[in-house]
């Protein structure tokens, strides 16, 4: 077994990474060691990025121990320099028992490079830095190029030759020539406002208070984009450094501050496990990570309700408060197996599809009310094997069939399945029957499979008439 | 029969005269002449309406009554909210679009929401009334509800009758509570009047006024639906089942008040 990590203490002992622990404890007896656990490592590592994002949006990982933050144009808020948010940072991560080693470059490798090789310029880091393999970094050694600065000072050219493209790439990026940007954990949002607090907050009302302030900065903001959110999400930043996001989806692109508040209210009544304030957020963040174009609208004078913003915003709210796929439209399904020729969606989703179906006027509805997916299995008594039911028996009552109308044919849809074109495999065909029971009850009873198809086919319920 | 005519109708009572004092009432009438004839017109188009399943397996023919009932609103554009629980669903089957589009429904203009309790359901079905967004809300609760009591029924009913909307309450399997509803009705299907070749014919119920707010007394009476016009005609009572005895169960409310 050997040492995967050392806090400081233990390498003021000589202890290092890589080293045997059998070595470790010879000279240390009594050395405190735990089982390495790269899975919580990163779960630390995504905690902390979660409370760096109350510096920049747009942050990367580093596994197994870094982190990259972009904060182009957001230093201004902590004083006007980087370095100043550095040491904000830096005493952020004090708090709570971490040390870090913090580097500004102009590019994420330089960055990188300076914070993990501890120096301030570029020049003098070592040509480890590189990332090169054992080969390559003997050769440099042998020339006599100890420092990126030694390799910056001569043609390039010769350098890519020697040693491959990727080499001068990576030098580029380490020289602050090239910046390959990062690849945030979570995409920027088109908007994102924030509200900081001297003391933090720690009641709801507060909370909300400051999400409805949140809300009309954001829908000024997206008034002047002549846009519209269709997802807004909140960080609550918590003073012990926790991170509790809520996130709400709205059917239609909106910018209705007022509609905000109510959706986040009712959100934050329905969280299963409700917000731990703790001893208060310190930070709030509102940001709109989708949204879409949005027309002004000039409100009529008549006191007419408008109906179509209306029921958006009753969808929304339902949707909301019991999961958008509970609130469903209905929408037109290509087969003519009767389950799936209609089919629900989240009526967050879309508009319904218009339907087809023109009822005949000399005809009773040959299509139920209510259908049953499954179908219901049922006892069925026919006089003959072919024919239609007499009797059936459907969750422990008897029916007598009355009147009945079929069968009305609906062949299986043989192309879904392997080898269905050839005879007898396309699977059974339906045989449906409408009937009415001796009280003037309505059903849709089929037989699923015809016997001149074999076996015994059984009977089902597949839906009620009004 | 017009407003001016249900207003020189004799009030049966001092109820009546209370009732129409209230507010002028929208009324949606049922579209069979004798029905609407002894509702005075209809029923309120702002108000609370229960339907009752008169059998345990009549859930389906309060909940096709209730949603025709909505069909009947004026307004053809306007949606409705479909609200039930899990346990409607799991019971009473899904609502099918194209069984819907044949009884003249436009199943693009249902909203479904399906909760995942009862309360869950009150208060989405509270709020489709609030919001005006839908002409009709509906309700559909299988089986006892401990719920669905006075107050909530009574919370409904100021709500339908602020914005106007119209609601419905669909109990199937359930016997009939004291509620604040404005009418509360007993469904049942009825044998329909069979089509050359001995097929079921049109859609048929069985409606029994069990109570009304206004104190219109209880009747019977048997109903067809005709999805061409969509309105209800009144249907030849055949067949052995009496308009008088299609009671199963007796109102405990409608009890006291007889007492």
């Amino acid at each position: 077994m050997r040492l995967v990590a050392c806090d400081m203490a233990a390498l003021g002992l000589g202890m290092t990474p890589g080293m045997a622990l059998a070595d470790a404890r010879a000279r240390v007896p009594d050395l405190a060691v735990f089982d390495h656990d790269p899975q919580a490592d990163r779960q630390l590592l995504e905690w902390i990025a979660d409370g760096c994002e109350r510096y920049t949006p747009s942050c990367a990982l580093d596994p197994p121990q870094g982190l990259i933050l972009d904060i182009s144009g957001c230093a201004h808020i902590f004083g006007g320099t980087e370095a100043a948010l550095a040491r904000d940072l830096k005493m952020w991560l004090r708090r709570h028992g971490l040390t870090a080693r913090i580097a500004l470059g102009a590019t994420p490798d330089s960055a990188r490079a300076k914070a993990r090789f501890g120096v301030r310029v570029i020049n003098a880091l070592p040509v480890h830095a590189l990332d090169c393999d054992a080969k390559v970094h003997a050769a440099l050694q042998r020339a006599g190029l100890k420092t990126v600065g030694d390799l910056a000072a001569r043609p390039r050219a010769a350098f890519a030759a020697r040693f491959g493209k990727d080499y001068g790439r990576t030098l580029a990026r380490l020289l602050e020539e090239e910046d390959p940007r990062i690849t945030p954990r979570r995409a920027a949002p088109v908007i994102q406002v924030a509200l900081n607090f001297a003391e933090p907050v720690a009641r709801t009302q507060d909370v909300m208070a400051a999400i409805t302030h949140l809300a009309q900065q954001s829908a000024i903001l997206l008034q002047e984009r002549g846009e519209g959110g269709r997802r807004f999400e909140i960080s609550l930043f918590r003073s012990d450094g926790h991170v509790a996001r809520l996130a709400v989806d709205t059917g239609t692109p909106t910018r209705d501050a007022a509609l905000l508040d109510r959706l986040f209210g009712e959100r934050i009544d329905t969280l299963s496990d409700p917000l731990d304030p703790g001893f208060g957020y310190d930070m709030i963040h509102m940001a709109v990570p989708c949204s879409e174009h949005l027309a002004l609208v000039q409100a009529g004078l008549e006191s007419k309700v408008n109906v179509k913003a209306e029921k958006a915003a009753l969808i929304d709210r339902l949707s909301v408060r019991l999961g958008p796929e509970r609130v469903r439209h209905f929408h037109m399904g290509n087969s003519h197996i009767p389950e799936r020729a209609t089919f629900e969606r989240p009526a967050q989703a879309g508009p319904p599809s218009a339907f087809r179906i023109t009822p005949q006027m000399q005809e009773p509805q040959m299509r139920p009310f209510r259908l049953f997916d499954p179908p219901q299995p049922v006892e069925v008594t026919a006089l003959l094997p072919d024919g239609p039911p007499r009797q059936f028996r459907w969750r422990r009552h008897v029916h007598l069939v009355h009147f009945v109308e079929g069968p009305e044919r609906i062949a299986a849809e043989w192309w879904r399945r392997p080898a269905g074109h050839e005879p007898g495999k396309g699977g059974p065909t339906r045989d449906y029957y409408r009937v009415e029971d001796s009280e003037g009850r309505r059903f849709w009873l089929f037989r699923h499979g015809l016997y001149a198809e074999g076996g015994d086919p059984r009977w089902y319920l597949h839906g009620l008439f009004a | 029969m017009n407003i001016k005519a249900i207003l020189s109708a004799p009030p049966s009572n001092r109820m009546w005269q209370q009732y129409q004092s209230e507010k002028p009432q929208r009324l949606l009438p049922v579209g069979a002449p004798l029905v609407d004839q002894r509702l005075h017109g209809g029923i309120a188009q702002d108000g609370l309406h229960e339907f009752f399943g008169a059998d345990h397996s009549d859930g389906t023919a309060a909940g096709a009554f209730a949603m025709l009932m909505a069909l009947r609103l004026p307004d053809a554009e306007t949606h409705i909210l479909w609200v039930s629980g899990d346990k409607e669903r799991q019971v009473s089957g899904r609502l099918h679009a194209a069984g819907l589009a044949q009884m003249g429904a436009d199943p693009a203009r249902l909203v479904l929401v399906q909760a995942a309790d009862m309360r869950d359901a009150l208060r989405a079905a509270a709020d489709g009334i609030r919001s005006k967004a839908a002409g009709a809300v509906i309700l559909e609760v299988q089986g006892h509800a401990r719920l669905i009591d006075l107050t909530s029924t009574r919370r409904l009913v100021l709500a339908a009758r602020e914005a106007g909307v119209l609601a419905l309450l669909v109990r199937g399997d359930a016997a009939p509570m004291p509620s604040a509803a404005t009418t509360r009705w007993q469904v049942r299907s009825a044998p329909s009047l069979p089509l050359p070749g001995n097929v079921p014919g049109f859609a048929t119920f069985d409606i029994n006024l069990l109570r009304h707010r206004a104190g219109i007394a209880p009747f019977a009476a048997r109903v067809t639906w005709d999805h061409g016009d969509r309105i209800f005609h009144d249907a030849p009572l055949s067949g052995g089942l009496s308009a008088g005895s299609a009671g199963g169960k007796t109102d405990p409310e409608l009890r006291r008040q007889s007492a």
